[in-house]
């Protein structure tokens, strides 16, 4: 973007924009990257978060680089992923960026995407990653909320949502260990972390029990449940919005849920998409998702932590992947009996 | 250049088969296509299109698998009552209504008619979320007024009953739609004769007006219940916080899992589809043999009740429906919209305008999706409609007024589509299609041939109804005036069945508007279509924006529903003047 400016050497007031610009550049990629990055002009990017969130995480993108259009399609995640796979096999796949929460999908999909190494590859958590085809340009971690109008003494520790006092008249509401990825990763935690009797505790405190966790932040806003485990990405806008809710980061540890982004092969755009992949993933993009979104990050050095995230005290959990994926259905099935959640 | 009769004769002969012909391969590619794609799915455990036809080894775990889960067949039961129930309830409702519209000098029933369909345009995602804002036990807004009033009663929405309530009053406009323009159609002498003989009104109304229209009332009765069972959005927000499943929320399940289960949800939907074989089956059993001509060549006006002063309580009656029905939701869904939360502390929290603004509005319009979703779904809806409506009219007259041979094919297949939930004919049409070439995949128009083939059997049952009722001796009387088959069709068919014909297509331009399931699969970033944002703000669990966005998505079809309620008025009156 700072090209032309660069190219005629303007001096003054456009040299002290061109020399910052030039260092982010290489933050970015090389002047040639962008350069062709600019030239292609666009980019199609496949999202399983949500659109809205999304379009702010373009609209950044954009203020730094405003000659490439990025084009979005959303779906939930298990279709996106079939209609991957369907388009690639007719040889339609649009897409020049995949972003995707199901690690364990994508992984299924590598050989669809080509190589790509972001400039700070290096600064990534080794545990956040599942092939070098694939980088966590989104990272979600979960925490507890309560509605500050109807909870007098929150709880501060996953374990504190055994207690007695939260027990019956709908006080905690969870979201079904089956419903997806990203759920599977806390329930898996709280059984490792926290004990094997932790889901027979925390079920003896009768939670209402939601499909997803949209309609769990829905309802603890809207007071039909007070307290529960949610996503902080899904509850942080809210907050921020003055919504009656407020969040803690739970000391025991905070499981986190590394997305798997990638370009594939067949990318039109794969100069744009490559620069896409690495701005989201510059300590700049981070930063933004931390600050904006609500999102945590896999960087090992996070650039910024969410409000009530003492680093020395709160630490991310990551899954072990071998462990996510063979331990899923047992533990799932487990879950549900234990919940007495009818599948 | 001169031809002898015979050889004239000879092509002409040809016409009939060679037009059944055309529309049974344009049905075989828009239904039997895709329904191949989603029995090959159901039957393997493979993606037609990335593992091809070579991998397939049919087997029946996926059917053996659904029938012996105990889950499926709880959630069947649940579905079962709820949808009955919804039905019966639907069926009181929109008769009541088509009755009071139509057949009675109730005042201001051009009011009514019009407010009374307005239910038809709620995505049942967003109705189900208004009733939840009214009917939660804890934090509805019907049960903090009645704390407020200190009466001890709760209302319950999620439950049961509740589910069969808000099913009720979202498809009785169905049942309305069929039994008003039959018995706008209908020939009032038929009534008189009753009455002269010594009939009440009361029993007139159903010794004979009912009976006349059973084709209606059985087709919207089918019609609602069918389509109830293929509904997700209501039992996801009212039966879900109870733990009710029922098939749908099951199906959607199978496809939300890591990885998503499409080819069990494909087996589960191929079931949904026996079942209402079963119920077409059963309702062309009952119609089988009987004439419901009641649009003879005579000229009649449509009759009127007169009540006297019973009308008021008819219209009081209409007023208090409307209020349920139309005036709570909606203000459920205002408050939603224009408040910044959904938090009462209590009764007075309702009216404290400090919560109050458009930030939803401004926030689902800063959102550059907004705009092309709209303009994206209004041109979907149009083609849809105008595509659809012209197939439709097709199908209907073919089978309804033909003799041809291969007609009941062509019903069966028109049929079919009814049974399929969106969720799942929504992957079979991207498997079936994505391989056209011609680069249909990825515009506005596959998004309507997918929607022209979810919603034939809604658009050709909506107007078969309309030439049931139109006698046969209208047509025969211009042939013998001699008219061709198509100058007939145009002088005396497609007057006679105008409104009719408005209706459907009116319901198709509203199902396409909210269609969901097909276009998740088929959209791409340049054909985004509202029901695909309205989706994403739902599962943000953005209340406010998923109200602002429906509400605007309302005010659109509102705004169309005026138009069209003006064209088929005009329609009735044309019929009146042509019968």
């Amino acid at each position: 973007m700072k090209r032309r400016t660069l190219m005629t050497g303007i001096a003054g007031a456009a040299a002290g924009w061109t020399l910052p610009a030039l260092a982010q550049a290489n933050e970015f990629g090389s002047k040639e990257l962008i350069d062709a990055a600019e030239k292609e002009g666009s980019l199609t990017y496949y999202t399983a978060n949500f659109a809205e969130v999304e379009q702010e995480v373009i609209k950044a993108f954009n203020k730094r680089f405003p000659k490439i259009k990025v084009a979005m399609v959303r779906a939930p995640g298990g279709q996106l992923i079939t209609r991957i796979k369907t388009e690639a096999a007719a040889g339609k796949l649009a897409a020049d960026v995949v972003d995707h929460s199901d690690r364990g999908l994508m992984l299924e999909l590598q050989d669809l995407f080509q190589d790509y190494t972001p400039p700070n590859a290096a600064d990534y958590r080794p545990d956040a990653l599942v092939s070098p085809k694939f980088w966590p340009g989104v990272t979600l971690g979960w925490c507890i909320a309560y509605n500050t109008q109807l909870v007098k003494n929150p709880p501060k520790t996953w374990m504190d949502l055994t207690k007695a006092e939260y027990k019956g008249g709908k006080q905690i509401g969870q979201v079904v260990g089956p419903s997806g990825g990203t759920t599977w990763t806390r329930i898996m935690f709280e059984r490792q972390v926290l004990g094997d009797d932790y889901w027979k505790k925390q079920a003896a405190t009768e939670p209402v029990l939601y499909p997803s966790g949209a309609p769990t932040s829905d309802s603890l806003v809207r007071g039909e449940i007070s307290i529960a485990p949610l996503l902080y990405n899904i509850i942080y806008t809210k907050i921020v919005e003055g919504a009656p809710a407020e969040t803690v980061f739970a000391p025991e540890g905070v499981p986190i849920i590394p997305y798997a982004d990638g370009i594939p092969k067949t990318a039109k755009s794969p100069n744009a998409a490559k620069l896409f992949m690495n701005w989201r993933l510059s300590k700049e993009g981070q930063t933004f998702a931390i600050k904006s979104l609500g999102n945590i990050t896999s960087l090992k050095e996070p650039p910024a932590f969410p409000k009530g995230w003492d680093p020395k005290v709160i630490k991310a959990w990551v899954p072990k992947f071998a462990e996510f994926e063979k331990l899923r259905g047992p533990w799932v099935e487990e879950w549900n009996k234990t919940y007495g959640y009818r599948q | 250049m001169p031809e002898s009769k015979e050889s004239l004769r000879a092509p002409r002969r040809l016409i009939g088969p060679l037009w059944v012909g055309g529309l049974l391969v344009l049905l075989a590619f828009l239904v039997l296509y895709p329904l191949s794609m989603l029995v090959f799915g159901a039957l393997s455990d493979s993606n037609p299109v990335v593992d091809g036809f070579a991998k397939f080894s049919p087997s029946l775990d996926h059917f053996v698998e659904v029938l012996v889960n105990e889950n499926v067949h709880l959630a069947f039961f649940n579905a079962l009552v709820a949808c009955g129930g919804g039905t019966a309830f639907a069926v009181f409702i929109g008769l009541f209504f088509s009755w009071i519209v139509v057949r009675t000098d109730t005042p201001f029933r051009g009011f009514i008619a019009g407010a009374s369909m307005i239910p038809l345009f709620v995505p049942p995602l967003v109705a189900g979320v208004a009733w939840g804002i009214l009917g939660s036990p804890k934090t509805g807004l019907l049960n903090i007024a009645l704390k407020w009033l200190d009466i001890d009663f709760r209302f319950n929405f999620y439950s049961m009953p509740g589910l069969i309530v808000v099913f009720g009053i979202y498809y009785a406009p169905y049942v309305y739609m069929f039994t008003a323009s039959a018995l706008r159609n209908m020939d009032p002498s038929l009534e008189e004769a009753s009455e002269v003989s010594g009939a009440s009104a009361f029993a007139t109304l159903f010794t004979v007006t009912f009976p006349l229209i059973a084709p209606a009332i059985l087709a919207g009765t089918l019609l609602s219940f069918v389509v109830m069972l293929g509904i997700y959005g209501v039992p996801a927000a009212l039966g879900a916080p109870a733990n009710i499943n029922v098939l749908t929320t099951y199906i959607f399940k199978l496809t939300a899992w890591s990885p998503p289960l499409y080819n069990t949800a494909a087996a589960v939907a191929i079931l949904l589809m026996i079942v209402t074989a079963i119920l077409v089956w059963a309702q062309q059993k009952v119609l089988s043999g009987k004439s419901f001509a009641t649009v003879a060549g005579k000229a009649f006006r449509p009759r009127q009740l007169s009540l006297g002063p019973w009308r008021w309580f008819t219209f009081g009656l209409a007023l208090i429906y409307l209020f349920i029905v139309v005036i709570l939701p909606t203000l459920a869904l205002v408050i939603a919209a224009f408040r910044r939360f959904l938090f009462f502390k209590d009764f007075d929290a309702v009216f404290d305008a400090k919560a109050y603004g458009l930030w939803h509005f401004n926030a689902v319009f800063d959102n550059p999706l907004t705009m092309l979703s709209i303009w994206n779904t209004l041109k979907v809806g149009v083609i849809t409609a105008v595509l659809g409506g012209i197939l439709a009219f097709a199908i209907g007259y073919t089978v309804n007024r033909t003799t041809l041979k291969g007609r009941r094919w062509i019903d069966l297949l028109a049929t079919i589509p009814v049974a399929i939930p969106g969720l799942v004919i929504g992957v079979a049409y991207l498997w079936a299609w994505i391989g056209l070439p011609g680069g249909l995949y990825g515009t506005i128009w596959i998004l309507a041939l997918a929607f022209v083939a979810r919603f034939m059997p809604d658009t050709v049952k909506a107007l078969s109804t309309s030439f049931m009722q139109i006698h046969k001796e209208l047509e025969e009387a211009a042939w013998i005036s001699g008219r061709g088959v198509l100058s007939t069709i145009f002088t005396i068919v497609l007057p006679l069945a105008r409104p009719g014909v408005i209706a459907s297509m009116t319901l198709l331009f509203v199902l396409a508007v909210r269609e969901l399931g097909s276009s998740l699969f088929l959209y791409t970033s340049d054909t985004t279509v509202m029901a695909v944002l309205l989706l994403d703000y739902y599962e943000g669990g953005n209340t406010g924006k998923t109200a602002a966005f429906s509400l605007v998505q309302t005010l659109i079809l509102g705004t169309l529903l005026c138009i069209t309620t003006l064209l088929s008025r005009g329609a009735a009156q044309g019929a009146a003047r042509t019968g």
